[in-house]
């Protein structure tokens, strides 16, 4: 049995390739994968950033077509790109390769930001989709299975998704250096802008208690004030509210900085000290960068930021190395399970022949001496030990070694050695040493 | 005689490793055990007084070692009472480090024995208990006014260690300075005042001139001035911190020059 993976995401196709190959629905595109005679058990996963098709076989070669098929024609439903382009926008994963793959998508080590949360849960969705479509069978049960476990490993013993990466989250975490808790803290917008909301959404999300959102339309500010059940003012009550909020989130138009290192100092006289975070995400900047230089007050603009996120980022590609080596040891198990696996019906076709041998010698032998019923039984019982005893050294050889790297290959030498498969017919009443010579 | 002291020593370097790995790595879960190693470790330590407190005669209450070694244990036990409210994740490595060198000192060297415990007056007791413990929360105000400094820097020159477990916020830092120096200055002027009383029975004179006597008299002076400063409002969260970690500088100065000097 072989696992193959097909599949493209950020790095091998445009967004515009990616979108016309959404598995949609998922449940009907994977009754048509498994529906395929060379498919035993299959699984999509489907995400803004990849498509990728996962599927057990006993007939690789076959698979492999089958898979390219069912992309363009079944999941690209003849919008996509041919048969020959689609070699170029793809990646074909087998055996140990596959299961890497799929491990270290569900760590997030192949996403386009490394580490991300969301990956986890949508292959998780897409697992919980292939066994209500049936199309999971216990291979890829257990091969979803430790790719989530290797996630879980990867999560807790690495930093890889432990710094902030997007601009939104290194505010919010900024902001927890400086607060000790955010939902007894005032925030004040002033701007009313997308890169405002995104801020706003992400400190919202950690708790952040009252929001007042300033704008030179006042109209544009109730907007964003009711969607966050904050209050709307406009430019010219800043002074007035600038005093009484701990955290500032600036973007709007504008040449000249807005709030000026004077503007700041007066706003901050009365405060006893208590800290102002300000954030100015405009372009050019709304903040005097002198304002940085008050003691209570910490200025970061958007290049401070990303400068963060980016460190940040790096940061979590270092640790994406540990990563790989916790996947690279995931993946040995998981290979070694599959060979044990493959064992089992090796050792059973085994345990037959040599069954039938015995049972086909004694029959033929026990016509020619007569034997009284005490003394079948007796013959009976000795021909079944010396069998056991024969079998018991190679059973124990296979079922032991399974977990090791050369597993297959002694599987193999096995069937060969046994003539496990090319004797599929063979009876008692043949001599072997007549039909091998 | 020192087994339980050995155990709270061998706990306080458990929680101190721990709390290192716990930060670094960033692990919650390891953070977490090094927390309530800290805490094992005081509960033994605890055991470790009471032992030496049976002997007869018993270990004098003014020995250094041991005083020493007292307050760091109320140093950790406030450190834990803190944490119960307040985030503070890097606070338990040098808690833990500084009461491990502490108590596994005081187990270093022979005790001066009995002469206070036997003088048949709860004064020393109440001296050596007080001002370990006005030390001791003045210690973790100091601790927190260092931690304060670094990040505050930190973020000033916009290099900040955005990551999960980091140093607690400067908010709480603050917060736990203020409280610190609330609690610790009234428990110092205690002790101070007991010293006074315990002299006053001991030679019939409020005012010896010791080296200890001026040094901790000017230390006090010292730190009223900044509880002053800074329950009056005056002085802002970076200026308290610093004044806060030279306070403690000065004092433990003058507690270990004293000793030594006597």
């Amino acid at each position: 049995m072989k696992i193959l993976l097909l599949g493209m995401n950020h790095r091998t196709a445009p967004v515009e390739i990616r979108e016309r190959f959404a598995a949609d629905p998922l449940g009907t595109m994977l009754q048509k994968l498994v529906d395929r005679p060379e498919i035993e058990e299959g699984a999509l996963i489907s995400t803004c950033n990849r498509v990728e098709v996962v599927v057990t076989t006993e007939n690789p070669d076959a698979a492999r077509h089958s898979l390219y098929d069912f992309f363009s024609r079944d999941l690209g439903a003849g919008r996509g790109p041919g048969a020959g382009e689609l070699a170029e926008l793809t990646y074909l994963r087998q055996g140990r390769q596959a299961v890497e793959h799929v491990f270290r998508v569900a760590s997030a080590i192949d996403s386009m930001v490394v580490g991300e949360p969301q990956i986890l849960g949508q292959v998780k969705d897409a697992y919980r989709e292939a066994v209500d479509a049936g199309a999971c069978g216990p291979v890829l049960s257990r091969l979803f299975q430790r790719a989530f476990a290797t996630a879980k490993r990867v999560k807790n013993e690495t930093g890889i998704a432990q710094r902030p990466v997007s601009v939104a989250r290194v505010a919010v975490d900024l902001a927890k250096q400086i607060f000790e808790r955010l939902d007894d803290k005032r925030a004040l917008l002033v701007g009313a802008g997308e890169m405002i909301e995104a801020a706003l959404s992400a400190l919202r999300d950690h708790g952040l208690g009252e929001c007042r959102v300033a704008n030179r339309t006042v109209e544009r500010a109730e907007v964003l004030a009711n969607r966050f059940g904050g209050t709307a003012h406009g430019l010219a009550e800043l002074d007035v509210l600038l005093p009484e909020s701990d955290v500032v989130l600036i973007c709007v138009g504008g040449d000249e900085p807005i709030l000026t290192r004077e503007r700041v100092e007066s706003s901050l006289e009365g405060r006893r000290g208590r800290p102002l975070f300000l954030i100015d995400i405009g372009v050019p900047r709304n903040i005097d960068p002198d304002v940085h230089e008050i003691v209570d007050a910490y200025l970061y603009d958007l290049d401070d930021l990303q400068e963060v996120a980016a460190a940040n980022q790096q940061e979590r590609r270092r640790e994406s190395q540990r990563a790989e080596e916790i996947v690279y040891e995931e993946r040995e198990q998981f290979a070694g399970w599959l060979v044990a696996l493959q064992a089992v019906p090796t050792i059973r076709d085994l345990r037959e022949r040599a069954e039938t041998i015995r049972a086909g010698e004694v029959d033929r032998f026990a016509g020619r001496l007569d034997l009284d019923a005490t003394q079948a039984d007796t013959l009976e019982q000795l021909t079944r030990s010396i069998v056991n005893k024969l079998m018991h050294d190679p059973i124990s050889q296979l079922r032991d070694e399974t977990d090791r790297e050369a597993g297959l290959v002694r599987l193999e030498e096995a069937r060969v050695l046994f003539g496990l498969d090319e004797r599929r017919g063979f009876t008692a009443d043949e001599d072997p040493e007549e039909s091998d010579a | 005689m020192y087994a339980f002291q050995y155990w709270a020593a061998a706990l306080y370097l458990a929680a101190g490793v721990g709390g290192v790995l716990g930060m670094a790595l960033p692990a919650p879960k390891v953070l977490r055990g090094a927390r309530w190693g800290l805490g094992l470790g005081a509960i033994v330590q605890l055991a470790a007084f009471a032992s030496l407190h049976r002997l007869e005669p018993a270990p004098s209450l003014t020995d250094l070692g041991y005083a020493v070694a007292m307050m760091a244990w109320l140093a950790v036990l406030f450190t834990l009472t803190l944490a119960w409210r307040i985030r503070l994740p890097g606070f338990v490595p040098p808690v833990a480090f500084v009461a491990f060198l502490t108590c596994f000192g005081a187990t270093l060297h022979r005790p001066e024995l009995a002469s206070v415990a036997d003088s048949g007056t709860t004064i020393p007791h109440a001296h050596v208990l007080l001002a370990s413990a006005g030390l001791a929360a003045l210690g973790v105000a100091g601790l927190a006014g260092l931690f304060f400094l670094l990040e505050h820097r930190a973020l000033k020159r916009r290099r900040p260690v955005v990551r999960r477990l980091s140093l607690p916020s400067l908010e709480a830092l603050d917060r736990v300075n203020r409280v610190a120096l609330a609690l610790g200055f009234p428990l110092l002027s205690l002790g101070v005042l007991t010293g006074v009383l315990w002299l006053d029975a001991r030679v019939g004179e409020w005012w010896s001139g010791s080296v200890h006597e001026t040094w901790m008299a000017l230390a006090w002076v010292i730190y009223l001035g900044l509880v002053v400063l800074r329950l009056g409002g005056r002085q802002g969260p970076r200026e308290a911190a610093a004044s806060a970690l030279a306070g403690f500088a000065f004092l433990v100065a003058v507690v270990a020059g004293a000793g030594v000097v006597s």
